[in-house]
Parts: C-alpha cells; sequence; structure tokens
C-alpha cells in the first residue's frame, strides 16, 4: 500500500465529511459493478466481478462426496479465498494468508450460517443425492486479482454470480441397492441443475471516518478508517451474518445505525447485482 | 480503446465502436508509412551512412525494428519509439513525485520510473529564501521541509552517470502539493508540452500535469509562501492539531477538483492525450449536459466524450486543409 501525504489524507476526510468523495461518489453510492460470468470453463460455475479497480474471481467445484454421520441429509460447502501476489507485492508467498483467512472466515460466516448448518445462504439440503450415502461437495473459491478496497463486497457478489452460473450435473441412482452398499451413481453429461440463488445474502462494508459512514471505500480511503463493519443482508432484509474490523471501540447505537443504513443500501446493490448478473449471463450465451 | 471494461448497451457499443473508427481513418491518413511493428524493415536510403538507434537492429543486411512504434529520424540517427513505454525522463521535464526516503543531504522520490529519482538538499531553495551553504543544521532539519510520503513537483536536471535522474526545485512553483488529489495515468498519455502548470482561474484551481504520468489537481497556491512558515511548526503534533483545525476545502471548488479528476479519468480510459484543452472540454461537456460528477465515469459519458473528440478532430483536419 502506497503511503499518503498528510495533505492527501486531509482531502480524503474533508470529502468523506462534506458527502463528495474523490471521484465524486456520495458516501452511499457503489462504484460502477461489472460482472462476466463463464470465465473459467472446466469450473461448474464461475464468475469475474470487477469493482473499480478491485478484481476478484469466484469457481464452483462440485465433487461427490459422502455426508457427515451428523448430518446425513445434507451436502458439505467448503469456501476458502486466496490473494494473488498479482494484486500487491506483500502476498507473495505465506504473506497473503492472514488476509485470506480473514476473508474465508468472513464469508463463511456470512453465507454458510451455523455449525449446525442452520440459517445457510446456500441451502445445504439440495444438495444430498441419497440421504446417508452420496451427497454433493461444493467448493467455493476466491482469488483476489487486484486489490482497491472492499474485497469482501466484491467476493461475495463474485460468489453470488458464481453460484447463478453453476450448473450441478444431474444424477441418476441404481435403484434397489442393499442399505449398507455404496450405491451406484451415474452422473449424466447432458442435464443440469441451477441453483435457486435468491436466497443468497451481499455484503455490505461499511467504512466508518471520522464521524460519517462510507460504502464501498477504496484502499486510499480504507487507509483512513477507524473501524468497518461488514453487514450480510439477503432479499428480505434479514441480516445473515455481521462482521467488525479495526481498533476502534463503537457505540452501541452506532452499530445499530450502521445496520439500518446496511438494509438500505441493500436492496438497490441486490437489485444492480441480479440485473448486471442476468447481463452477463445473457452475453455468454450469445457469445 | 484497450478493452474498455463498461457495462454498453448494443446502442452505446455501435455509437462508440463508430468513433472510434472515424479516429483511426484520421490518424491511419496522416503517418501510415512512419509506424512499424516488430520485423518491419524501416525505409533507409543505404547509401547514406545512418546510425542504428534504439529499437532496430541489422537482419540479413536489412534495417528492421525490433518494437512496435513510430520511426524517428534526426539528422543520422534512425530509432523507433515505442508508443506505450514507460516513463523516459528528458532533462526539464516537469515531474510529480513522492518521497519514499530522507537520506543524506537528499530526498528519494518514486516517480515511476524504473528508479527512484534524487532531489539533492542544495537543489532546494532555503526557506528564509537566502541563499547560502547548506549546513550541518540544515541536513538536520531536512523533515522539516519535505517528509516520506509527501507529494513534490520538481523538475528534472540531470542524468546521472549510473541512469538515475537528478530533480532540481529551485523556482518558487515547484515544491510541496497539498490539499487536492493525485491521479496516477499512463505516462504516454501526457506529452510534452509549453506549460505544465495550469492555473484555473474561473475554479481557483492549480492543475500540474506530470510528464511521468502523475497528476496533481488541488487548490491554487500562490508562491510558495508554505516554507516560511515552516520554521516555527518544529515538531510533529503541531502539524497534526493544525490539519484538524484548517478548514476542509470548500465544496464548490472540492466539486470541480472531482470533475476535472473524473474527466481525466475518462480519457485516460479511451487512451487520449491528456492535455488542458481536452479537458476542459471534457468539463465543459459534462456541466453543459448536467452530468452528475459520478455519473461521468458511466459508460453514456464515455461514449459522448469519444463522439465529440472524433468531431473535433475531424473539424481540426478540414482546417488545416
Amino acid at each position: 500500500m502506497v503511503g499518503l501525504s498528510v495533505g492527501e489524507k486531509h482531502f480524503i476526510q474533508g470529502g468523506i465529511a462534506q458527502d463528495l468523495r474523490s471521484d465524486g461518489r456520495k458516501r452511499l453510492t457503489y462504484r460502477p459493478i461489472y460482472v462476466e460470468t463463464g470465465v473459467i470453463p472446466q469450473a461448474h460455475g464461475s464468475a469475474r466481478v470487477r469493482l473499480g479497480a478491485t478484481d476478484v474471481i469466484a469457481s464452483v467445484k462440485a465433487e461427490l462426496g459422502k455426508p457427515s454421520a451428523l448430518q446425513p441429509d445434507k451436502g458439505k460447502i467448503a469456501i476458502y479465498v486466496d490473494c494473488s501476489p498479482t494484486a500487491a507485492p506483500m502476498f507473495e508467498g505465506r504473506g497473503g494468508e492472514e488476509l485470506s483467512t480473514e476473508l474465508s472466515v468472513a464469508l463463511q460466516r456470512c453465507l454458510l450460517g451455523g455449525k449446525s448448518g442452520a440459517g445457510a445462504g446456500i441451502d445445504p439440503t439440495s444438495l444430498v443425492v441419497v440421504e446417508g450415502k452420496v451427497c454433493w461437495d461444493l467448493y467455493i473459491d476466491g482469488l483476489v486479482i487486484s486489490s482497491d478496497g472492499n474485497l469482501l463486497d466484491a467476493l461475495a457478489a463474485a460468489i453470488k454470480a458464481a453460484l447463478s452460473n453453476t450448473g450441478i450435473p444431474k444424477v441418476d441412482v441404481a435403484a434397489e441397492t442393499r442399505s449398507d452398499e455404496q450405491p451406484e451413481v451415474n452422473i449424466s453429461d447432458e442435464e443440469f441443475l441451477q441453483f435457486d440463488t435468491s436466497g443468497i445474502p451481499v455484503i455490505v462494508t461499511l467504512t466508518k471516518v471520522g464521524r460519517h459512514y462510507i460504502v464501498d471505500a477504496t484502499s486510499e480511503e480504507e487507509s483512513q478508517m477507524s473501524s468497518a463493519v461488514s453487514i450480510s443482508v439477503n432479499r428480505k432484509g434479514h441480516i445473515c451474518g455481521l462482521t467488525k474490523r479495526g481498533g476502534v471501540g463503537l457505540d452501541p447505537s452506532i452499530i445499530l445505525d450502521m445496520i439500518s443504513v446496511a438494509k438500505h443500501v441493500s436492496e438497490q446493490l441486490i437489485n444492480k447485482l441480479d440485473s448486471e448478473i442476468a447481463a452477463a449471463e445473457a452475453s455468454e450465451e450469445e457469445s | 480503446m484497450r478493452g474498455l471494461k463498461l457495462p454498453l448497451s448494443q446502442t452505446q457499443r455501435v455509437r462508440l465502436q463508430r468513433a472510434f473508427e472515424k479516429l483511426q481513418s484520421l490518424s491511419a491518413m496522416a503517418n501510415s508509412d512512419a509506424s512499424v511493428t516488430v520485423a518491419d524493415t524501416i525505409p533507409v536510403n543505404y547509401e547514406d551512412a545512418f546510425l542504428k538507434g534504439h529499437g532496430t537492429t541489422d537482419l540479413n543486411g536489412e534495417l528492421v525494428a525490433t518494437v512496435c512504434g513510430v520511426v524517428e529520424r534526426v539528422n543520422k540517427l534512425v530509432y523507433v519509439r515505442s508508443l506505450r513505454a514507460r516513463y523516459k525522463p528528458e532533462v526539464g521535464d516537469v515531474v510529480v513525485g513522492r518521497v519514499v526516503e530522507v537520506a543524506q543531504k537528499r530526498w528519494r522520490l518514486e516517480i515511476n520510473f524504473s528508479q527512484d529519482a534524487v532531489l539533492m538538499l542544495s537543489s532546494m531553495n532555503m526557506p528564509d529564501g537566502i541563499q547560502r551553504r547548506r549546513t550541518a543544521l540544515d541536513e538536520l532539519n531536512m523533515r522539516s521541509i519535505f517528509e516520506e510520503n509527501d507529494i513534490v513537483c520538481a523538475e528534472v536536471r540531470n542524468f546521472q552517470h549510473d541512469g538515475s535522474l537528478q530533480l532540481q526545485a529551485r523556482s518558487r512553483k515547484y515544491g510541496k502539493l497539498e490539499k487536492g488529489q493525485l491521479l496516477i495515468i499512463d505516462p504516454y498519455l501526457v506529452k510534452k508540452s509549453k506549460q505544465h502548470f495550469h492555473h484555473l482561474e474561473q475554479f481557483g484551481i492549480g492543475l500540474i500535469l506530470g510528464r511521468n504520468g502523475y497528476i496533481w489537481i488541488g487548490e491554487h497556491v500562490e508562491a510558495r509562501d508554505s516554507m516560511v512558515i515552516d520554521q516555527a511548526k518544529s515538531t510533529e503534533q503541531s502539524t497534526v492539531v493544525e490539519g484538524i483545525n484548517q478548514a476542509y476545502t470548500p465544496l464548490e471548488m472540492r466539486q470541480n477538483i472531482c470533475r476535472i479528476g473524473n474527466a481525466i479519468r475518462v480519457l485516460t480510459s479511451l487512451g487520449f492525450n491528456v492535455d488542458l484543452n481536452l479537458i476542459m472540454e471534457t468539463v465543459e461537456l459534462s456541466s453543459s449536459l448536467k452530468i452528475d460528477i459520478h455519473d461521468m465515469l458511466g459508460s453514456e459519458f464515455h461514449v459522448l466524450v469519444a463522439e465529440m473528440e472524433a468531431e473535433r478532430r475531424i473539424l481540426t483536419t478540414k482546417r488545416k486543409r
């Protein structure tokens, strides 16, 4: 991260205080989102999302596996994020590990719900093939190619787009197997099941600079932050997850205010994202 | 032109395509024989003695280009100047840089070049304005002039024997830049012109087009008096307090700064040269159409700017004939 001079920092803080940021945005305006789907043909689903100069790719791969003994009627989902050294030189080798784990954990919390699988954005019961024996294991991988702030929002949007693009192959199960045997499965190459992504939440990160909060901070603005709260909201307006970063303490009333602001912003974001995903899928089909 | 990443509707895509085609047809007429790609033969009279410069090589007795670019001839020297290379400094260039290190009797600045440039303490005007020998005390107080991460405007003085740059900031107009924003663009978009410092009176804004691709837009500050008062502020504490108590840039001026900044961003994403006339025309286009500052970065405005530039160039070529 390049340093900023005192004059520049002052200018950024002034802009946020006056509701006019460096590129003319208001405090609660997102940068233009650009979505491309199907960027990785070998994966079952993939998407690339550009939010200003922030560029992330998400891919979804599905494999057949055995469900866990504790939850025989649910499939398994794993989310993992990797920060590529092309984003910043410090991500080379193990430098990006801290940030990657932080992002992975935050995404898991927001999208996968609790340990028992309750309250997940993605319904794991739709992934089971034969209860107790065969289920789909979903591996969702995120890659950060270029970082200009607001990685969490971009990754959540990319995962949503990748899941809308995902086609799980249809599986034919051989009937009449004994209960203690592994059933034979026939994976179809032709038919695919699409995921229902209307229930998947988006993440809105609110960054507090001075006395105001902004949405979709660039990396310059993030360097000035005192704290940041990432709130995951779904289409119904319910909060699916909450993460706070930054060492400065926040008054509880501020957190409640941030939650209501995030709810308000998320409505527009969900609509915009859905239309962008639909446009991306349409142009992918054309080409 | 390199893969604009914008959500364009079908009509916008068609309009943009048409504008680019017009621009390409204009430039193709101008100098089709001067541009070469790798392995093209360079038309040269082999009878005359000539010097093979950068970007050329002798292949089977013919002079062949090794880079894509434009053939330049200076007296007997024939070389190929590539279009999109790293910043290539020339003596007398105005550059904007960021201080990365305060070293013995010099500051090291990062200027988007392959090496850091050096600004010697002796190449700076002293705060009290007197021309004198720099003492050890001056060396200890270098941080009161420029610190790490400060933005500085200077001029290229010469090249050192190892290829690194030496800068100077002897005039009043050079020095520390505050109260504004820095934009980083590709260096090849800023062409050498007579004036790199622009004072936009109607906005009260100073615009510095650094030839290294760093562009500074900020409040216009007259004759660098800020250095004279710095003797009083000897500690870091007082600067921080002063910064908080200082008023923020007024909203009107900030809007103009953001508008100019976005105009430059649009021009760079379309690949047009950034010079004052084009920037001012883009700003006027946006204010006449009452486009919101943030919407200047949207697809519609990009298409409008491309069309405006195509029209303008057609007019200038017609006038030349």
